[in-house]
């Protein structure tokens, strides 16, 4: 497969706060957006494409992305997005709700 | 509530930049696998183009995801697919989907046909303003065996003068007027009805108005018309109104026309239910308003007070009886006659003797409901077995469980609107079908139409059962481990224990409700053959009746009368080919006056009636009424005033019971003193003779020559009794073909006289029993029907079954199995349902036959012949349908099957 056994597939519903949080940082288009997910979790997350492109649109038509076709780093056109007002709200929330929810998760994990 | 309002603004756009939107897709997966392809090159990948696109999965899934999100309502462009879906996979299977959409088209067009008669005759209001505070009032008297209890008029004025529980109370009565104008002269169905009549059902005239209270007196001739005879007599002009027009050769002024939906009276009472086409008021003569104890012939109706309960209505009732019951003639009275007064609700009135029969016919095809419901269950389940395979395979490929409960959905739906579509046309079929002999038989048979709520119930029931078997299977398998389901298929012996258990126990429950059906249907067959071959008492074949009716304006007097009687009686017996001919006021099946004798020196312990009926001519003979003793009427009798009488056998047995009633005497009236009535000498006695429907049982019946009609009556009394002529004439020939010369014989005497009805005595007998033959074929259809359904579920069972078996088969044989075996094994398990289903619908069909018994005629609800044969033509039945399946099962190739495997 060319992908390494170690790496974890990323647990669904979580694409979409990992997709809100990459392009907190910047505007990204879909190949960057897989690649930073994958760099910045030291190699360990990979994203499907098959996935990601679906997720992409579904933000973007609830608002929470907003697109535009701009020229590559190696002079090509890309579709980059960005994060909009009500994406970077619902940026903020979820990651609370998350940081919530995976402490009390390894607080479990951890009891004696 | 923001995120869904852009969500919202978002799927618009892209609506209207669907294109651009695709193109943006292919563009962006476009560059993201150019830049994972350099990155694998980069890394040394010698497949990179390859690599890249088996990472990526999919493009076109990714597009098929997002088109849907895309879509402004994205279930329904996925519905539209999933439909094309589902009808493109059942080309694949047209024997199946032909099979199931007949199935329901069958069981939804029965239900829904039968569900719309028994609506319109039982549930649907009446049409008339608030209808349930409507009563029907009866008069009894007490002793007499009178099946209907019409009043007498001045016993319905004192009602109408003294009661306080209704707004009103109104008389109505039928008779029938001749209409000349606008056509050929005919009697048309009239009704006389009190001026507040109208105001008391709540209806208003479509034209004009009803009557006045000052109008209901004679002498003013007024008439308010239907808006059929107003349409097709006077061609729906609006100036009929205030116009003059001749009814029975006299002049009415048209003051209104009722809309096309009133119909009054309605049909469904035992007397004056005939809707009419012209209301004329009741205009009681000051003789009938004085006559007690005569002319009790009024339908009476009454509106509840508001708050006024049927219980209260009855106490008035019953102090009103009394006080009317003490201002009868002394008479009357000593000899013990009295009368009671009772009200039920005129609903219950109108539709009280058809609602048997009705329910019957509902309850039948409740079954035939079921039978379908659990049928196409049972195909649904079949085929949905036979898909365990590809449901697993798709939910192993990554379907989703949502998406595969939406396609098997789809499908369901496809053949429950096509089912409920050929439904649809059957039901209006079957309504038009009823034939007008029985529509006359039931109330409001103008308005039956098919019902769409009955038609959304019955198809909903239907589809309902298809949609839960249809969705069955995928509730079988696990969407996470679908790899029991599909090796289980893979080894394919015998069918789950389970789904076998389901379907066996719907082919059992199809046979017993098909056993059922078909003993009802047997008893009616049989029921009927007995009726077919009662004694009428007379001969009908080669005899030709017309019936007409004098109208007063032309006939005044009773010489006109027998005038007209002695010329169509020799017109008559001189046409060619006739043997014999004779005038009567009444003819077989039929009654017309009937009344209190007192048999002279008998002290009778109950008050007797007789039908009464008046002869001209040699009546007897030409009817083929056999005379049992004595003669009949002789010439000087039918001309002159003898003061002799006829007797059927049953009369002369209940007034001389073992003795000659030869030279007896009777009288009409009671045996007292003050009756002025002559004595009748009994010249002879013949047999008896259905004066009824065939089959109903028959009555006394006294004969008289119409030379004794009182002259009094024809000469004075403002109605058509007397002047009701039937004319029947034996032929050798064949006897319709004498209805063109016996009509202008007619002509010939009065061109203006209406003939109300030409038609031989066999075609009379047949419309008698028009109702009963409408039961015995729509129950043999409905059996027929609920026989071939479970056919159709056995057959569905086992071919099924059996291609399910195919490699248990193929085992069997190559061990050695002959194929007599393998039919014999198939055999056997149809016979074991079969015979299960026949021994529990045996039981089931010898209680509803108990329920059932009254409907019967000369047939015992357990007959021995429907429950011996019913059982046969099941099990023939059942071996028919599976035929085909057992053969198929011993044709097995068991190599070929075991290969495959």
């Amino acid at each position: 497969m060319g992908v390494d056994k170690s790496v974890a597939a990323v647990l669904q519903g979580t694409l979409e706060l990992l997709i809100l949080r990459t392009v907190a940082s910047g505007e990204k288009h879909g190949y960057e957006i897989a690649e930073w997910i994958h760099a910045a979790s030291a190699e360990t997350l990979s994203v499907e494409e098959g996935a990601l492109y679906p997720a992409l649109h579904r933000l973007e038509l609830r608002g929470l992305l907003a697109s535009a076709w701009d020229v590559s780093a190696n002079n090509r056109r890309a579709k980059y997005y960005r994060l909009t007002a009500s994406g970077r709200r619902r940026l903020k929330e979820s990651t609370e709700s998350w940081r919530r929810s995976s402490a009390a998760i390894n607080q479990v994990l951890d009891a004696t | 509530m923001a995120e869904w309002l852009s969500s919202l603004r978002q799927r618009a756009r892209a609506l209207l930049r669907r294109r651009r939107l695709e193109q943006d897709l292919q563009d962006e997966m476009a560059f993201h696998l150019s830049m994972r392809e350099a990155q694998l090159r980069a890394s040394g990948a010698a497949d990179a183009g390859i690599d890249a696109r088996r990472t990526f999965g999919s493009t076109v899934r990714i597009g098929e995801e997002l088109r849907e999100a895309w879509a402004v309502a994205p279930r329904l462009a996925g519905f539209v697919q999933d439909l094309r879906y589902a009808l493109r996979t059942l080309r694949r299977y047209p024997g199946f989907a032909i099979v199931v959409t007949v199935t329901l088209g069958l069981g939804i067009g029965i239900n829904t046909a039968t569900f719309s008669i028994v609506n319109a005759a039982l549930i649907k209001p009446l049409g008339f303003a608030d209808s349930d505070r409507l009563v029907a009032l009866q008069e009894q008297m007490v002793g007499f065996e009178f099946d209907d209890a019409p009043f007498s008029p001045p016993d319905f004025l004192d009602v109408q003068r003294d009661q306080q529980s209704f707004v009103g109370v109104a008389a109505y009565l039928n008779f029938s007027l001749e209409l000349a104008e606008g056509g050929e002269p005919v009697r048309i169905d009239a009704a006389k009805v009190s001026a507040t009549l109208f105001t008391l059902l709540g209806v208003q005239p479509l034209l004009g108005r009803t009557f006045g209270p000052d109008e209901d007196r004679p002498g003013v001739d007024v008439a308010v018309l239907s808006w059929p005879v107003w349409q097709t007599r006077f061609g729906g002009d609006p100036a009929i109104v205030s116009a003059t027009i001749r009814l029975d050769r006299r002049p009415y002024t048209v003051v209104g026309v009722m809309p096309a939906a009133f119909e009054f009276p309605r049909r469904g009472t035992v007397l004056n239910n005939k809707p009419a086409d012209v209301w004329v008021p009741m205009a009681f003569t000051d003789r009938q308003r004085q006559a007690r104890g005569e002319e009790f012939n009024q339908n009476v109706i009454g509106r509840l007070k508001d708050g006024v309960s049927l219980a209260q209505v009855r106490a008035e009732l019953a102090t009103l009886a009394e006080r009317i019951n003490a201002s009868y003639p002394p008479a009357l009275r000593g000899n013990g006659f009295s009368i009671a007064l009772s009200a039920i609700p005129l609903r219950e009135q109108i539709s009280g003797r058809t609602e048997r029969p009705l329910l019957l016919l509902l309850a039948a095809v409740g079954l035939v409901l079921l039978v379908t419901c659990s049928n196409v269950a049972n195909l649904v389940l079949s085929r949905a077995a036979s898909r365990t395979r590809e449901i697993a395979v798709r939910l192993a490929l990554g379907s989703s469980r949502a998406r595969l409960l939406r396609l098997l959905f789809a499908e369901a739906a496809v053949l429950a609107v096509a089912g409920s579509l050929l439904g649809l046309a059957i039901s209006n079929v079957v309504v038009g079908a009823i034939p007008a002999s029985v529509a006359e038989t039931l109330p409001a048979a103008r308005d039956i139409s098919v019902d769409a709520r009955v038609l959304a119930f019955s198809a909903g029931t239907a589809i309902f059962t298809a949609i839960v078997f249809a969705l069955l299977p995928l509730f079988g398998i696990d969407s996470g481990m679908p790899g029991p389901a599909l090796q289980e298929e893979a080894i394919r012996t015998t069918p789950g224990v389970h789904r076998h258990r389901l379907q066996s126990a719907l082919v059992v429950s199809t046979v017993i409700l098909a056993f059922v059906l078909l003993v009802g249907a047997g008893l009616f067959i049989r029921s009927f053959a007995a009726l077919m071959t009662v004694e009428t008492g007379f001969r009908p074949s080669g005899v030709l009746t017309a019936a007409m009716t004098l109208p007063r304006a032309g006939y005044s007097t009773a010489a006109s009368v027998r005038s007209f009687h002695v010329s169509l009686f020799k017109e008559a017996s001189s046409l060619p080919g006739v043997r014999s001919a004779a005038l009567v006021t009444d003819l077989p099946l039929e009654r017309y006056e009937r009344r209190t004798f007192a048999p002279e020196a008998v002290n009778m312990r109950t008050r007797a009636n007789t039908n009464l009926t008046w002869v001209y001519g040699p009546y007897f003979q030409t009817l083929g009424i056999e005379m049992k003793r004595g003669r009949p009427f002789s010439d000087v009798e039918t001309t002159e005033r003898r003061q002799v009488v006829i007797v059927n056998e049953r009369l002369a047995r209940t007034a001389w019971p073992g003795q000659d009633p030869v030279g007896k005497r009777l009288r009409w009236g009671l045996d007292v003193p003050e009756n002025p009535n002559p004595w009748l000498t009994v010249v002879g006695v013949v047999g008896d003779v259905a004066d009824g429907p065939l089959g109903a049982p028959t009555y006394l019946h006294a004969y008289e020559p119409f030379s004794q009609f009182p002259d009094r009556v024809l000469n004075n009394v403002p109605t058509a009794f007397g002047r009701h002529v039937k004319i029947a004439v034996r032929t050798d020939r064949p006897a319709s073909a004498l209805a063109s010369a016996l009509r202008s014989a007619i002509a010939g005497i009065d061109p203006n006289l209406a003939i109300e009805s030409i038609a031989t005595m066999d075609e009379r007998i047949s419309d008698s029993v028009a109702p009963r033959r409408f039961s015995v074929i729509t129950l043999t259809a409905f059996a027929g029907g609920a026989l071939l359904l479970a056919a159709i579920g056995l057959y569905g069972l086992l071919a099924f079954g059996i291609a399910e078996r195919r490699r248990e088969i193929a085992v069997r044989l190559a061990l050695g199995a002959g194929p007599a075996t393998i039919v014999r094994m198939v055999m056997a398990q149809a016979l074991k349902l079969v015979s299960v289903g026949v021994v529990a619908g045996a039981v089931a069909a010898l209680a509803v036959a108990n329920a059932a018994a009254s409907l019967l005629y000369g047939t015992e609800p357990y007959d021995s012949v429907t429950f011996a044969t019913v059982p046969l033509v099941m099990v023939a039945t059942a071996l028919v349908a599976c035929a085909l399946p057992a053969y198929r099962a011993s044709r097995v190739e068991s190599f070929i099957t075991l290969r495959a495997e």
